[in-house]
């Protein structure tokens, strides 16, 4: 091993580069949580306390249950939509397939703040299109921002908006990886479009599906961006935009209280692992 | 392939060597060339400090070579890690009014009691003066500017609704919240519902308590509580303006806020003196309709800054006669004049730079207004805690505006909140 050390020495910077960015990050926010820092005096020890109050903080539970709310609202047309558009751009019939591709993804590489700003003027309570176009059909304005389930919509469309396009070019090179022939065969016996779709193409797309679940389930919990800037650091009206990572940023930036954001961390931390988990046993669940 | 080993390591060499180079193969150019001076550094954000003012300092202290940086985006945020870091501090840094936050952290700082600062008190305005001391009695914050209150409105709607639209007749006659109040409902019936007092349920709960002695906290430390008069005062006014329908639920710093403050769906608010630049970058379309009053209740401030030396800073004796002439009372003055900056120096409140017509003010010179006001300021303490405290029962106060909730029961909740919080 010695003799090859120039070698280890040249690949070790992302070694370093992971021990000091991510190693060493996760090990003090295991320690801070443990401990009481307003970020710049003495760290005090603090026992479980931290996770006593946030077990016991009704905040906190309105947090996860609106992560988990954004996160159908979302997650579910998200999917829904990718496959369709997948579907559609794998049929032979479309032309200038590239531009479509690109321009689905475009999406995903959008600012996100300003994609923010513009949603927000979307659903703004006055003056908003999304209320100038319902009033210019006589329909009543909805509220969009002051309504707990609006500011969930509001947030969630802009999930759905910058992600179809992402897990749509992630269906289609699922789609693509099909072999023809099985398609092929199945028409020999007489099977009908849509008999293929569910008896060829949804199966074999399974992994490809499980690993956007677990990818969107792991970006809806740790959803923080939008919300911020659509509804500011309190979550909006009634706290009804306030996720997990929101309240974590609240807690530790915004109030100081550093050693509790990093035990809100790790609580987040078990919640993705579980809920990816199970989320796994779903979708692998059926074929085995 | 000992050879090809040799340059491997020759070039893995190369590398270090050029990484390390940017720090440590030239060193000491600098000091050899000018030794005697003082190097310090100075932290601000945009439109904090005049930038050519800063350039005439350089000018003005020959011996020190100043290198002022403009941080970018969250302020506070960066300041607090590279305290938390220990390394990388500049020795000025300019604070918001959340200097209280760091109140906790005072032996990072140099007591500017220490450094000459008592000479000069007089000339800035006592309350504000008082913020930047901690509660041991440890200076730590230079006055900069202040945030005095007044109430902006519509002279054109006051005057269509019959009510007084002159400043001086808005201050004698609009003089307490009730008075306030009174004139919204008048508002409201004359223009069908069309046109609302004000913005929203926070600012009133703001600037009831801003015009207050009291917060939340004694200066030992101890909460004062919430049944407190003050508390409950502000409160009460906060959920009567939503009762009596005079709130236009438009939150500040969103484009619905700008959008209401130009289509005149707002008529007033009460606000402090930089909100003149918010205003008038809203609203453009209404130049020529807003007057300043004084507010009614009182007078208050939000918001100002401050200048503090860290203790880290190797040179704090330079570092504060660079702070003490950065605002000294002309520098300020002439900072009103470019950047909006209001002085806490009342020294210079009867300069002709501080009484000059303003046309958005429909010719009205406003400075005199909020001169008046920042003098009558209440001096209050406000404790390391007040934010997270005041950010809880704001939060709160928005549903009873937006969600309709009942008062009675989000006052419980809020109450129980609180305790929670200082328990931590």
């Amino acid at each position: 091993m010695w003799e090859h050390r120039a070698l280890y020495v040249a690949i070790s910077p992302f070694y370093i580069l992971f021990a000091v960015f991510g190693l060493f990050p996760i090990g003090f926010s295991l320690y801070l949580a443990f401990h009481k820092w307003d970020g710049i005096g003495v760290m005090t020890y603090n026992g479980l306390n931290n996770f006593k109050y946030m077990l016991t903080d009704a905040e906190f539970w309105q947090a996860v249950g609106n992560t988990f709310m954004i996160w159908i609202y979302s997650t579910i047309p998200m999917l829904f939509f990718a496959l369709i558009i997948a579907f559609l751009l794998h049929a032979p019939f479309v032309k200038f397939r590239t531009l479509f591709r690109v321009g689905y993804f475009l999406p995903n590489v959008t600012s996100i703040v300003a994609v923010a700003i513009i949603f927000g003027a979307l659903f703004a309570n006055n003056y908003g299109f999304l209320n100038y176009l319902l009033q210019s059909v006589g329909l009543p304005v909805v509220e969009w921002l002051n309504a707990p389930w609006g500011i969930k919509v509001a947030i969630s469309s802009m999930v759905v908006w910058r992600w179809t396009g992402y897990n749509a070019v992630i269906y289609l090179a699922g789609l693509q990886s099909i072999p023809q022939t099985l398609y092929e065969a199945a028409k020999i016996d007489g099977a009908s479009a849509i008999q293929s779709f569910f008896r060829i193409t949804i199966p074999m797309l399974r992994p490809v599906i499980l690993f956007t679940v677990i990818t969107s389930t792991i970006g809806g919990m740790q959803l923080f961006t939008e919300p911020q800037v659509l509804v500011g650091n309190d979550g909006g009206a009634g706290a009804a935009g306030m996720t997990i990572v929101l309240y974590l940023y609240r807690e530790s930036f915004i109030n100081n209280y550093f050693g509790y954001g990093a035990a809100v961390g790790w609580g987040m931390f078990l919640i993705i692992a579980l809920f990816s988990i199970v989320n796994w046993k779903l979708v692998q669940g059926k074929s085995s | 392939m000992i050879r090809r080993k040799r340059t491997c390591w020759t070039a893995i060499l190369m590398v270090c060597v050029l990484l390390i180079s940017g720090c440590s193969i030239w060193p000491g150019q600098d000091d050899s060339a000018s030794n005697k001076k003082v190097a310090l550094t100075l932290w601000y954000w945009n439109r904090s400090i005049d930038d050519k003012l800063i350039a005439r300092a350089k000018e003005k202290f020959p011996n020190i070579e100043l290198t002022a940086q403009k941080i970018g985006g969250d302020f506070k945020a960066k300041l607090k890690t590279t305290l938390a870091a220990r390394s990388g501090e500049p020795d000025i840094v300019a604070l918001n009014d959340w200097i209280m936050e760091l109140f906790p952290s005072e032996d990072r700082f140099y007591n500017l009691y220490d450094l000459g600062a008592g000479d000069i008190e007089d000339q800035y305005l006592p309350w504000k003066w008082k913020q930047g001391v901690t509660p041991s009695g440890q200076m730590i914050g230079f006055p900069m500017d202040t945030g005095p209150t007044a109430l902006f409105y519509r002279e054109d709607l006051f005057k269509e609704a019959g009510l007084p639209s002159d400043p001086e007749d808005v201050t004698r006659q609009i003089n307490s919240w009730d008075a306030y109040a009174a004139a919204g409902e008048q508002l409201k019936e004359k223009f069908g519902g069309k046109v609302f007092l004000t913005d929203n349920i926070a600012t009133v709960y703001n600037q009831v308590i801003s015009q207050s002695a009291e917060r939340y906290f004694r200066p030992d430390g101890s909460f004062i509580g919430m049944d407190s008069p003050i508390v409950g005062k502000s409160w009460d006014t906060a959920v009567a303006f939503k009762e009596k329908g005079l709130l236009a639920n438009a939150d500040g710093w969103t484009p619905g806020w700008n959008a209401a403050m130009n289509n005149g769906e707002i008529a007033s608010f009460v606000g402090a003196v930089w909100m003149k630049q918010v205003l008038q970058e809203a609203a453009p379309d209404t130049s020529g309709k807003w007057r300043v009053a004084r507010a009614p209740g009182g007078d208050g401030n939000n918001g100002g800054s401050f200048l503090s030396i860290l203790k880290s800073s190797e040179h704090p004796q330079e570092a504060f006669e660079l702070v003490r002439w950065l605002q000294s009372p002309e520098n300020q003055l002439e900072q009103y004049q470019t950047l909006n900056l209001f002085p806490s120096a009342p020294g210079v409140f009867d300069d002709p730079a501080m009484k000059e017509k303003e046309p958005f003010f429909g010719g009205q010179a406003t400075g005199p207004v909020f001169a008046e006001s920042a003098q009558q300021v209440p001096d209050a303490f406000f404790g390391e805690r007040y934010p997270s405290v005041h950010n809880i029962i704001t939060r709160r106060l928005n549903d009873v505006a937006k969600q309709n909730a009942d008062p009675q029961q989000v006052w419980t909740d809020t109450v129980h909140r609180v305790e929670r919080e200082l328990q931590r």
